[in-house]
């Protein structure tokens, strides 16, 4: 089908609006490592600080942690996806939830409830960092590996059946035809465990993308080091880049696809095994969740003094978030539907915002810095706006991907029957294929929202005076607020989190009615 | 075989290739339907009759070759000159694309409503039309709601609702049992006669060709190999695959 002009236009409004956000923050940084910038003084003379030992010790411990959580998402995430996906696991929904939620909290959070449980002579140190984010990020792993063995052809499965047990069908069918979505998974969970700051700042684990934010927001101010220091930072974050297009980027389409269809079908049986094996599924699925009984425990006597220290905070982080999500889901729509159509040029744009994800969040921090604080644009640097686009260059890509697998469920004939009944594409999008997948569509800005939410990384670098988001102010208090006070801001968090989850669940189930 | 360059033909291919990446599908295909006819493009499984559909409704693009709508160029040489939504032609497709989140009537509205149809004249159109398809009392409900022989009829419906230059069918009664199929291509019959416009229909199955067609296109490995009335088919057999078609 022809791309008319409406959808031209649409598609370069979209284009735009990700090219605001994503390239002013990377073409900054240019001026600011040469030193050109007046944020940047003296940023020459700390290129000698690339060579040194210590920073290619922290480059390289920071590159095998993220690596090793990587590994250990896999370990745990592959199993459970399969099982989940396509397995009669005993109350599959449940554990999948609840293993699911404590991604969409801030992993600091999650470090929080570990030592209130555990203490700290098991954290303070590379392991505990590992056993942090491996349990929060291993939720996308299974989420993403069971949504794509659920988009699996049942007849692939059925002609294994027919000459195999469900194990070796699982192993040797299911398992390889879902590596798309598990190289997916395995480039964003290294992008986020790289980009992290909370967690190995909150367990004293020194890290490369912490010695960058200590000169931005710490005591060794010199902005202009920090732009020197995050060029290896982009240098990694080309590199998974580079992984993700090879192994996953030309197959972004069917990678989109797989999921949500076929999602009623019968399951795969674990026979005498069921029972064993659901109760492990839902012991690594709670396992996940422990940190928040640490929490509660350290609460208790917490909420009392809460509404005083909360003041804005919710609201800025709602607001910055609801504002990014928006923005995200507009392009996500334009640009999914583009991707999966296959449109002309989206490509290139679905790749741009892939660069803006594996970006670890100080490299973008500081430029957005260069790229925003400037006497003509106080108006964004200055206000809560800076922390929406910020937002928009990190996640953008799950706006554009959610929507590209949701219109991917529908075929393609829904809209060209539009198309021949005399239907422009404006038409097409607002009032066949948006109402048709509003659910997922709902699904992308809820997605996109919650993980808005939960980032630290991001606005703990650019937020205005006196209007820090609640991930700020938590990670803010916890060096020197009493434990329980911040223990209950944290359990504020979740509640927020929660109750967005919740409402997005029901109408979730509402739209997909139609 | 060349079938084109009728003056008065409604939907032309003149010397059309279609090309999916390196593989063929259409080579040098010429075929034409005249005004107020029902052709019947009949062939196997991956003999190209969907192309030659898709390439009507703007769908498919061909590399070589020109496509004609109502004397009019809409694709020539890779170049698409009238896209789909210009065309004024219908269709109803195999899985027939109904939009789940939309009524009966809604199915109907929206594809007067995109032609620029009054809302009065449309309301009107519709009423007038469903209950010749059986759908009276059916405008309210979603797909989901309705039978698979309803759905085919809002299919039907939703085609014939905007008078269209002519319309197209891809292979509509493939999915139906064989009562239900019967009692749709009476159906069928009696819409298309009743209409007097333009039809083409693809199908890989004969009884819909004898059924439908005042003529019959037969198409193997891309190419046209005879065109006729189906008592010439049945005559004079071009080849060896008409003369198996005509028996089967």
């Amino acid at each position: 089908m022809g791309r008319d002009r409406q959808q031209e236009i649409a598609l370069v409004f979209a284009a735009m609006l990700l090219a605001c956000a994503v390239a002013p923050p990377l073409l900054a940084l240019v001026p600011e490592v040469t030193g050109s910038h007046a944020n940047a003084p003296g940023a020459t003379s700390a290129f000698p600080m690339l060579g040194s030992a210590r920073t290619g010790a922290l480059l390289v411990r920071s590159v095998c942690l993220s690596a090793a959580v990587t590994a250990a998402s896999l370990v745990i995430g592959l199993p459970l996806g399969v099982l989940f996906g396509r397995f009669d696991v005993l109350g599959a929904r449940v554990a999948w939830a609840l293993h699911a939620f404590p991604l969409f909290l801030p992993p600091f959070l999650l470090a929080l409830g570990w030592f209130h449980l555990l203490g700290g002579a098991l954290l303070f140190d590379a392991f505990g960092v590992v056993l942090v984010l491996a349990f929060a990020l291993t939720p996308i792993v299974t989420s993403l590996v069971a949504l794509s063995v659920r988009g699996v052809d049942p007849s692939f499965e059925e002609a294994g059946l027919a000459a195999a047990g469900p194990w070796r069908v699982a192993t040797r069918i299911l398992a390889p035809m879902c590596s798309p979505a598990m190289g997916l998974a395995a480039v964003a969970v290294f992008s986020l465990a790289f980009s992290e700051l909370g967690v190995p700042m909150f367990l004293r684990v020194d890290t490369y993308p912490v010695a960058v934010f200590a000169r931005l927001g710490g005591m060794d101010y010199a902005p202009g080091d920090a732009a020197v220091l995050s060029l290896p930072l982009v240098g990694v974050a080309i590199a998974v880049f580079a992984l993700e297009r090879r192994t996953t980027g030309a197959y972004a389409r069917f990678v989109a696809t797989a999921g949500l269809r076929s999602a009623e079908r019968s399951r795969l049986r674990l026979r005498r095994w069921r029972i064993p094996v659901s109760l492990g599924a839902h012991v690594v699925a709670i396992s996940g969740t422990l940190p928040l009984v640490g929490l509660c425990i350290r609460a208790a006597v917490g909420f009392s003094r809460a509404g005083e220290w909360l003041g804005a905070t919710p609201w800025n982080s709602l607001a910055a978030s609801a504002g990014a999500a928006t923005v995200i889901t507009g392009i996500g729509v334009v640009l999914g539907h583009g991707l999966v159509r296959q449109a002309r040029g989206v490509r290139w744009l679905d790749a741009i915002a892939v660069l803006g994800f594996v970006m670890p969040a100080a490299v973008l921090g500081v430029g957005m810095i260069g790229a925003w604080n400037r006497a003509p644009t106080q108006f964004i640097y200055g206000t809560l706006v800076v922390i929406a686009l910020a937002f928009v260059a990190r996640y953008a890509v799950l706006g554009i991907r959610v929507c590209a697998a949701t219109f991917a469920q529908s075929p393609p004939d829904m809209e060209h029957a539009a198309a021949v009944f005399g239907a422009h594409y404006g038409r097409r999008l607002v009032r066949v294929m948006m109402p048709m997948h509003r659910a997922g569509i709902a699904g992308a800005w809820l997605l996109v929202f919650v993980f808005c939410l939960r980032d630290l990384e991001t606005p703990v670098l650019l937020y205005p005076p006196g209007s820090e988001p609640l991930t700020v102010r938590i990670f803010t208090l916890e060096a020197n607020g009493p434990p329980a006070l911040v223990a209950a801001l944290a359990l504020i968090h979740v509640a927020i989190t929660a109750v967005a989850l919740a409402f997005g669940a029901l109408l979730f189930r509402k739209g997909r009615r139609v | 075989m060349s079938d084109a360059g009728s003056p008065h033909a409604c939907l032309e291919l003149e010397d059309v290739t279609i090309e999916y990446g390196r593989a063929r599908v259409l080579s040098g295909l010429s075929l034409s339907v005249q005004r107020g006819e029902t052709l019947v493009l009949v062939g196997a499984s991956g003999s190209g009759k969907t192309s030659v559909l898709r390439a009507f409704l703007g769908l498919v693009v061909p590399s070589r070759g020109a496509v004609l709508i109502g004397g009019r160029i809409a694709s020539q040489d890779g170049t698409l000159l009238q896209p789909p939504e210009s065309r004024g032609l219908a269709v109803v497709f195999q899985d027939l694309a109904l939009w789940p989140h939309m009524t009966v009537h809604a199915n109907l509205a929206f594809a007067l409503d995109a032609r620029g149809v009054a809302r009065s004249e449309r309301d009107r159109l519709i009423a007038d039309l469903l209950p010749r398809l059986g759908l009276a009392n059916r405008s309210r409900r979603y797909p989901r709601e309705l039978s698979g022989g309803e759905r085919q009829r809002v299919a039907l419906a939703r085609a014939l609702v905007v008078d269209p230059v002519a319309v197209l069918f891809d292979e509509p009664l493939t999915n139906l049992d064989v009562v239900l199929k019967r009692d749709m291509l009476a159906l069928l019959r009696e819409m298309l006669a009743a209409r007097g416009g333009t039809a083409l229909y693809v199908t890989h199955d004969p009884r819909e060709a004898r059924a439908l067609g005042d003529r019959v296109a037969v198409l193997h490995d891309g190419r046209i190999v005879q065109i006729g009335t189906w008592d010439e088919l049945c005559t004079a057999p071009a080849s060896e695959f008409v003369e198996a078609l005509t028996e089967a």
